[in-house]
């Protein structure tokens, strides 16, 4: 499993890195600047977006609201379908799982396509160990395992590499030299993951939804990898987060609209795949075996309480999109899975407070992301949720809870805040010393205390 | 004459008493009778953004004893108006407060500045919670152009400043980054306008600390005496 856990500092220290680097400055804006734009070109031709929110929301809602018996209504109907479902309750187990499937199927090469949860359960390096060579066929997540590095965005992993930087690992990838112009790279893709198609023994895919009346797993793509990696390869296994699913295809209908227009601003994405158990008797396509991994990995600890709410995002990137925190601090910052507003809620609610304590603090609290989630998740109310428990649980340092005790005193009467800004402006040569003055100081100049508003009125009125 | 009570917030009455001055003066132009009520000090947000509720309740209990729920609070703050009036009934279980920000009081109330701002350029930048919670965007514009300005859109107007209270100080670099992009936006028209002392602090601060030719004014000091004042 990768390392989820975020020490305080790290996320400061990525994005400190980030800033400095202006190649990834510039990616940043101009893909975050193109995808929300698209996002609401999309809208609007749309009518009545409000009330689709609405209806999205409670779709989640109900089935979050009673997952117990949407997993139980999925398994019934996928094993009568011929399929086979494994629940995981952690990453390892997962894990285990998916590796145990492609040792017994002799399978030595196995074509994924994009997956979250397969990142968020570390599938490549389990892979790796029982000697199954994982290859990714999303161009996005292809460039970064040439590069060796995790995805910095939930829809589009590489959005940090320029076309320079990908016509390199292409190069390199394929002994060969490939122009930086995107119709040779994509050829260059092409020819190079052909054969993993053609080959792999094992698909490995996620799933945007699962549709609990009929089993079906949906894929959403653009590049069509998706359909070659489940229909190609005798064994296909899809990876689910298990809060994925929705009451029937009706209500994956609605969701559909929302997730290619929020993702990519697209009306629908190029490929939809519904793929409903494996090949049967008589069919000339799909594979042998379908295996649906079902992961709770923390989730259910989101089951009951205040943050079930997180458990409805349908992963569109939205809501990095529009962060302005996102935009210039990147997606490594958060972590190796889950990046901007959504990560940051996320991460601390599966691993724990105390290993992420910096998420929850990672956000201007501007309410962009809550503006531009489709399926109206309150995200920066529930960071500023996550910042209470923080100082309930005790995370918070103490030297940061002293500090509010002591400015909470001073300020709870007009005599102690007559006190405490006095002394302050005693004090003021010294504010950018020490503590937050000091922080504050570095890259702003402090504003001047003089003579305060009150000191110009006399009592009451004037 | 009617009667507002005037909120200054507490980085208002420290930092900026000048654009609080400002706004008691349209308010009295407006022909209102302006209460400063003595005790009021603050209104909690700065603890409650950062997590701590009971550091929050504390000093937001001293809003509860300043203000009466008679006469209209009125703040030239976007996020305190937004905390006072969402937040903090919530927080201290009791009944809400008739709050309004400056800008959308003096709309409601057929406000007209005088043209202080005759023939010219600024830009206006929105206070994330002004924009999102209390969706008050119209009427600090509706006032600048009335006032004679010509208001110039910021690119990608939707984003924050990089204040955001404590964010400001746990990750300055991103914070002063975005800051930098805002004052970038604002170069065209030399002139940003903004109606949060917390925006003003922060813009204003790091303009000062790169040199950047672009003034930072608070929206009632451009209304009452123009943005060159």
């Amino acid at each position: 499993m990768p390392e989820l856990a975020q020490p305080p500092e790290r996320f400061r220290v990525i994005a400190r890195g980030k800033l400095g680097d202006a190649h990834t400055q510039a990616a940043l804006d101009e893909s975050t600047d193109r995808l929300r734009s698209h996002r609401i070109d999309a809208w609007a031709d749309v009518q009545d977006v409000e009330e689709l929110r609405e209806r999205a929301h409670a779709i989640r809602m109900q089935v979050i609201d009673h997952l117990d018996e949407h997993v139980d209504r999925f398994t019934a109907a996928l094993e009568a379908r011929g399929g086979r479902v494994f629940f995981a309750r952690t990453a390892d187990e997962a894990s285990a799982y998916v590796a145990d499937v492609c040792t017994r199927a002799g399978a030595k090469l196995a074509a994924k396509s994009k997956s979250m949860v397969s990142e968020e359960i570390g599938l490549n390096e389990a892979l790796d160990a029982v000697g199954v060579t994982p290859v990714e066929t999303d161009l996005g997540e292809y460039i970064l395992q040439l590069a060796g590095e995790h995805p910095v965005h939930i829809i589009a992993p590489a959005i940090e590499k320029t076309a320079e930087d990908v016509a390199v690992l292409l190069s390199r990838a394929g002994g060969e030299d490939v122009p930086a112009e995107l119709e040779a790279l994509t050829q260059a893709a092409r020819r190079q993951l052909r054969e993993t198609f053609l080959q792999a023994d094992v698909g490995i895919t996620g799933a945007n939804f699962g549709v609990s009346s009929t089993g079906s797993v949906c894929l959403v793509t653009n590049e069509g990898n998706g359909r070659l990696v489940s229909s190609l390869p005798r064994v296909h296994v899809a990876l689910m987060g298990m809060e994925r699913l929705v009451p029937t295809t009706a209500d994956l209908a609605v969701l559909l609209k929302l997730l290619a227009r929020s993702g990519t601003g697209q009306k629908l994405t190029v490929y939809t795949t519904l793929v409903t158990g494996p090949r049967r008797a008589g069919e000339q396509d799909g594979p042998e075996e379908l295996h649906v991994v079902i992961l709770d990995n923390g989730r259910s600890n989101l089951l009951r309480g205040r943050y079930r709410e997180m458990l409805a995002c349908i992963r569109c990137g939205a809501c990095l999109n529009v962060c302005p925190v996102y935009r210039k601090a990147g997606g490594a910052a958060y972590g190796p899975v889950y990046s901007g507003p959504m990560g940051a809620v996320l991460l601390p609610l599966l691993v724990g407070l105390g290993e992420a304590p910096s998420l929850p603090h990672a956000s201007s609290l501007c309410g962009a992301c809550t503006e531009a989630c489709p399926v109206k998740i309150p995200l920066h109310e529930l960071l500023l949720d996550l910042r209470r428990d923080l100082v309930q649980e005790g995370v918070a340092s103490r030297w940061e809870r002293l500090g509010f005790s002591l400015w909470s005193w001073a300020w709870s009467s007009v005599l102690g805040y007559r006190a405490a800004t006095r002394l302050a402006r005693l004090g003021q040569p010294f504010a950018g010393v020490l503590g937050p003055g000091r922080v504050w100081s570095a890259g702003r100049v402090l504003p001047r205390f003089g003579r305060r508003f009150r000191d110009g009125r006399r009592r009451g009125r004037s | 004459m009617p009667s507002v009570q005037l909120f200054a917030t507490c980085l208002g009455d420290l930092a900026f008493p000048q654009a609080v001055a400002d706004a008691e003066t349209l308010l009295r132009q407006a022909g209102y009778e302006v209460e400063f009520p003595a005790r009021q000090v603050c209104c909690g947000q700065p603890a409650f953004n950062a997590g701590h509720r009971a550091a929050a309740r504390r000093v937001a209990r001293s809003f509860t004893r300043a203000f009466s729920r008679e006469l209209p609070v009125v703040v030239p703050s976007g996020s305190c108006a937004t905390m006072a009036s969402h937040y903090l009934p919530e927080l201290l279980g009791v009944e809400g407060y008739e709050v309004w920000e400056l800008s959308a009081f003096l709309v409601a109330f057929g406000f007209r500045p005088l043209p202080r701002n005759a023939g010219l350029r600024v830009a206006y930048h929105d206070s994330c919670h002004m924009l999102r919670e209390l969706r008050i965007a119209a009427e600090p514009r509706r006032l600048l152009g009335a006032s004679g300005a010509e208001v110039v859109p910021l690119p990608r107007e939707d984003l924050c400043c990089g204040f955001g209270g404590t964010f400001s100080v746990r990750q300055p670099e991103v914070s002063v980054a975005m800051a930098d992009d805002k004052l970038a936006g604002g170069a065209e028209t030399g002139t940003i306008v903004t109606a949060d002392p917390g925006c003003l602090m922060h813009l204003r601060g790091r303009a000062e600390k790169v040199g950047s030719q672009v003034r930072v004014v608070h929206l009632a000091t451009a209304l009452a005496r123009g943005v060159r004042a």
